[in-house]
């Protein structure tokens, strides 16, 4: 195995992991405050990505202007979600909550396919993004780049957000103990609708960046994203938002180095080594890698 | 509340049972039959209409092959009527969704045969349901048709009421593998195969058999599972390897843009060719790169001189309003007809199994995809692979093989 | 006097209950090839199925998601004790000769099925006892994953993605509803056990339930295996009556289908399997003209694919909001009635008749 081919391996696993990380960032922070793991997530980075396909196709609506609606439309989405479906059992058990993302799941995958065909539709971007150039042995596109520097955006402006500002730490504050930050006075409705409509704008832009990357949708299209960015939130540290981006990285570069170097054999088994390596490490580190480590997992 | 469940209980339980009863007993109406179907004549007397059924997953996965194929079959389901029909019976076809579930298909021919009282069935593009559904059909002593199945040894596991009209993937890889080293002279190949399919899996077994055996070698074996949407392992790896001569992509229609794309746009020039799951639109995500030394070993070309094609392609864009998207339309249109013909040496004495002796008997039927025989030693017709090759956005006749 | 109530009836339950089902059991038994026994048999599969699963998230407190992977451990090994000797040999040459030149009678290769399925469930007994709530659930999704790309590249032994065609077909109404009733018997006496009573005491409170001295760990391991059984013998059930089995159909989609009936149904009540599972079954088939596209009042609706499993998923949130204790709560209602002597002896007893006409006597009688 020459350097450059385990380098070019780093590389696709940086840049997939770039995309898993934004995706990783809005489950965690739903799931930081809600402890819900919202399977939902994915499939609204599908609808998200659907709507901008649909805007640019069918109504001409140039590019950066499909995404903003987009990102509204989804916003309006997950907002919806979480207060029919989310809200009336937000104190109920945790069973209840992770039933009800399912559910949601199945229903928005059945209304695309329904309202879309379920063939694969082709995405394709303005060729300046996505065409790759060359430096050296590395080959990035402008959409590769504009990912990365996206996520990094992201992270220091929700850094910002969340310890500068009243509703970040309202936030914080909910994740740590709901029930106190309610006595204090803090609106836990406006707090959790915030936290969806961050996550949910974020799916789009996540869904944006891997569609461009592959060049299709289909109504599954977020759900494996999503779990395996649930699994990156969780080897990471639930909750820690630095920590879901590791954990994206690392499963990124995880699943391109096993895709790699494993004999041709086992390349198909990419899927299962992101869940199996996420099962090994909720084993002995039960709150994620960046997670504290005492404690039982709440 | 507990008063209300316990009653809605024991009346849903009672009530679903009797209603299952009910309805299953009651001949085919209104709740059995669904389908959107052109030119059904009503039925008379039974006596004088003659039905078939087909199931096509015309939702989920399998629809980009499926949708195309009940369209060509209810394109000669119409030409037929308009004809005046078999012997002068109208042909009333009943329609099925299989949504890519086998269970669904299953059940749907079990619907068919007991209550819409089939005398054939026709369908699917994929071994999978066509195990199921024919395990069915056998049972029941009712022929079936596959129209784009293309595994080999399905009439072998299903039984003699089954037949094929695509040809094997045996007879399909071969011919590319001699494509491959006859007319590109590669000596050497390298094979990419979904893992997950077992239309792909068969498809390079064969083709690496037939490659060894006529002298070539086969370099680099690498695999996916469908939905993989990311390559750049395998394209790493090939590239690490220094190539080959030629490549063999046995990749679903699903992932053969994504695949092309991919591997072009990483700089790889080399020639590949696939079976007839390349026979689809493999331009929508690859766009031009497509056009760039692929082949693709199907049934049929569009732009074939064979006067059956030319008719086929202008009755169908006629009816769509569009060519047919690919080979699997002219599939579907095919097992119609050879449904038909069988039908039609039956004279007036129309039992299952006069149609399933008839079709064994076929011979030297001519169709859009070739000519189509059977035997009683073999189900699966003999047909002629058509090679072709993408140009400028279609898939262009190279050679018969 | 409390008015009597029809539901109270033991004669009203055992015709509801026992004798109208077993008669439309007894007459499509008869009609093996007819279309509504297939409905019949799917539900009888998914009642085992479902039942497993309430044992699992509404007993137990685990909320697995991982049935499709021990459907489908059920469905290959059943398959691999019964299949014949010719297909093995050209499917699945990597198995060992022994196995290939054996067939056994039905019955056991469920069991031994579904014993390969409880094997598994005890080997990552150890994860999912470390785990809770959410993330043992996404530890036995992760289980589904590996299952099936276990499946997929081991094509020696299981004929890889290409699965297994050939299946012999021994699931009929007889013998899928012996399994169901004695799956559905298994059930009711285990829950109703010491066992059963500890179990539910771990869900509702570990701890106390720790210091009542119950071991957590053997439990919830011994729980998973159970339910696991029964779902690699429901796999097989499957697997014998499609005669088909490949790994795209033990996916995700399936643990969540089995998941959806069991909480409509209801989680803690086996009886909820049953009704889960009978609307599961039933309403496509009542949906199906609709979702291919219906003639409505001379306007032809669209196709609209996917419909039932619309619907079905709104079941879901809303019965998931309003009543969550699904459709049957913890109503043993018709368990009650198989399994208790006094439902088959009260067509004897004089006084049960009386007390079926009081509840039709007009209301005026106040004592």
């Amino acid at each position: 195995m020459t350097t450059s081919f385990i380098l070019g391996m780093l590389m696709s696993g940086l840049k997939l992991g770039s995309i898993y990380a934004i995706v990783a960032i809005g489950y965690s922070i739903v799931y930081g405050i809600l402890r819900l793991i919202n399977f939902a997530h994915g499939d609204i980075m599908t609808v998200g990505v659907y709507m901008i396909l649909v805007l640019m196709n069918k109504a001409g609506v140039p590019l950066f202007a499909s995404v903003i609606l987009s990102m509204g439309f989804s916003v309006v989405v997950g907002l919806l979600i979480e207060r029919l479906a989310y809200r009336p059992i937000r104190d109920a058990s945790e069973e209840a909550t992770l039933i009800s993302s399912l559910a949601v799941s199945s229903l928005l995958q059945n209304i695309l396919q329904m309202v879309f065909s379920a063939q694969r539709e082709p995405f394709i971007l303005p060729t300046f993004l996505t065409e790759s150039h060359k430096y050296g042995i590395i080959s990035l596109s402008l959409i590769n780049i504009i990912t990365f520097i996206v996520t990094a955006i992201f992270l220091v402006t929700l850094y910002f957000v969340l310890t500068k500002t009243k509703i970040g730490i309202a936030m914080r504050a909910c994740s740590e103990n709901m029930k106190a930050s309610r006595l204090m006075g803090v609106s836990i409705n406006k707090v959790v609708m915030f936290s969806f409509a961050i996550g949910s704008a974020l799916a789009v832009i996540a869904g944006l960046l891997l569609a461009g990357e592959y060049k299709t949708v289909y109504p599954t299209l977020g759900f494996v994203p999503g779990l395996k960015a649930f699994c990156a939130a969780v080897i990471g540290g639930i909750g820690s938002l630095g920590g879901a981006v590791a954990g994206a990285f690392i499963i990124g570069v995880a699943e391109m180095l096993f895709a790699g170097l494993a004999p041709t054999s086992m390349t198909a088994y990419r899927d299962a080594f992101v869940f199996l390596l996420m099962v090994i490490v909720l084993l002995f580190r039960p709150n994620g890698i960046f997670g504290s480590t005492e404690g039982e997992r709440s | 509340m507990k008063k209300f469940t316990k009653t809605v209980a024991a009346v849903l339980t009672g009530a679903m049972c009797l209603g299952l009863a009910a309805c299953g007993s009651a001949d085919a109406s209104g709740a059995a039959a669904s389908g959107t179907s052109s030119g059904n004549a009503s039925a008379a007397a039974s006596g004088d209409v003659i039905k078939v059924g087909a199931i096509f997953n015309v939702t989920g996965d399998q629809s980009s092959l499926d949708t195309p194929s009940q369209q060509g079959f209810e394109l000669a389901v119409k030409q037929i009527n308009e004809a005046g029909g078999i012997n002068g019976r109208q042909v009333e076809a009943t329609y099925y969704d299989g949504q890519t579930d086998t269970a669904v298909c299953a059940s749907n021919a079990k619907k068919l045969i007991d209550n819409d009282g089939v005398l054939a069935i026709a369908g699917f593009s994929d071994s999978d349901f066509a195990y199921a559904a024919g395990a069915v059909a056998q049972e029941a002593g009712v022929p079936i048709v596959f129209s784009g199945a293309t595994t080999p040894d399905i009439p072998d596991v299903v039984g003699n009421y089954s037949f094929m009209t695509a040809f094997g993937d045996n007879t399909c890889a071969h011919a590319a593998a001699e494509f491959l080293y006859n007319d590109l002279g590669a000596k050497t190949a390298y094979v990419l195969t979904d893992k997950s399919m077992s239309y792909t899996t068969n498809l390079s077994d064969f083709f690496m058999e037939r490659f060894e055996e006529l002298g070539g070698k086969v370099v680099l074996q690498d695999y996916f599972s469908s939905g993989d949407y990311d390559y750049s392992a395998q394209i790493a790896r090939y590239q690490q390897q220094g190539g080959a001569d030629a490549m063999f992509m046995a990749t679903g229609p699903d992932d053969a843009s994504t695949v092309i794309e991919q591997y072009r746009s990483a700089g790889i020039e080399t020639p590949m060719i696939s079976g007839d799951g390349w026979d689809t639109d493999i331009w929508s995500v690859a766009g031009d790169l497509a056009n760039d030394n692929i082949y693709c070993c199907t049934h049929y070309s569009a732009d074939s001189d064979s006067q059956a094609v030319k008719d086929f392609v202008a009755s169908y864009t006629e009816e769509y309003g569009n060519a047919p998207e690919n080979a699997f339309a002219a599939l579907g249109f095919d097992a119609a007809n050879v449904i038909f013909a069988a039908i039609e040496a039956c004279g007036d004495d129309i039992t299952t199994d006069n149609i399933r002796d008839n079709l064994e008997n076929l011979k030297d039927l001519e169709c859009v995809t070739g000519t189509i025989s059977y035997s009683a030693e073999s189900h699966v017709p003999d047909k002629t692979i058509v090679v072709t090759q993408a140009k400028d956005g279609a898939l262009t006749f190279v050679k018969n093989v | 006097m409390k008015k009597t109530r029809l539901i109270d009836c033991n004669l009203f339950r055992l015709l509801c209950f026992v004798i109208i089902p077993l008669a439309v059991l007894v007459i499509f038994a008869l009609k093996p090839k007819s279309y509504v026994t297939g409905i019949i048999i799917t539900m009888g599969i998914y009642i085992v199925l479902c039942a497993s699963q309430n044992l699992i998230n509404g007993f137990s407190g685990m909320f697995s998601m991982g049935h499709a992977a021990f459907m489908a451990i059920g469905a290959y090994i059943s398959a691999f004790f019964t299949l014949s000797t010719n297909v093995k040999q050209s499917m699945t040459p990597g198995l060992p000769q022994w196995l290939i030149n054996t067939q056994i009678p039905f019955g056991f290769a469920l069991i031994i099925g579904g014993l390969a399925a409880a094997i598994v469930a005890v080997i990552i007994g150890f994860p999912v006892c470390r785990t809770k709530g959410h993330y043992l659930s996404v530890v036995t999704l992760a289980l589904v994953v590996v299952v099936k790309a276990v499946i997929d590249n081991q094509s020696d032994l299981t004929n890889g993605s290409r699965g297994i065609a050939g299946v012999p077909a021994k699931s009929n109404i007889v013998t899928v509803y012996i399994c169901v009733v004695i799956t559905l018997f298994v059930m009711y006496r285990l829950l109703r056990s010491a066992y059963g009573r500890g179990l539910i005491a771990m869900r509702d409170d570990p701890v106390a339930a720790q210091t009542l001295g119950i071991n957590l760990v053997t439990k919830k391991i011994s729980c998973f295996a159970i339910s696991a059984f029964f779902a690699g013998v429901g796999g097989g059930l499957w697997g014998h009556y499609l005669t088909t089995i490949s790994s795209s159909n033990f996916y995700f989609m399936k643990s969540f289908d089995i998941v959806e009936i069991s909480i409509i149904g209801g989680m803690f009540s086996m009886s909820g399997a049953i009704v889960g599972s009978a609307l599961f079954t039933i309403l496509p088939e009542f949906l199906a003209p609709l979702e291919g596209g219906l003639r409505l009042g001379g306007i032809k609706l669209p196709t609209m694919f996917g419909l039932s499993n619309i619907i079905m998923a709104v079941i879901l949130i809303l019965l998931i909001i309003f009543r969550r204790q699904g459709l049957m709560g913890t109503n043993e209602v018709v368990l009650d009635t198989w399994f208790s002597k006094e439902t088959y002896l009260s067509l004897f007893k004089p006084e049960e008749y009386r007390k079926l006409a009081n509840v039709f006597r007009k209301k005026e009688k106040t004592d």
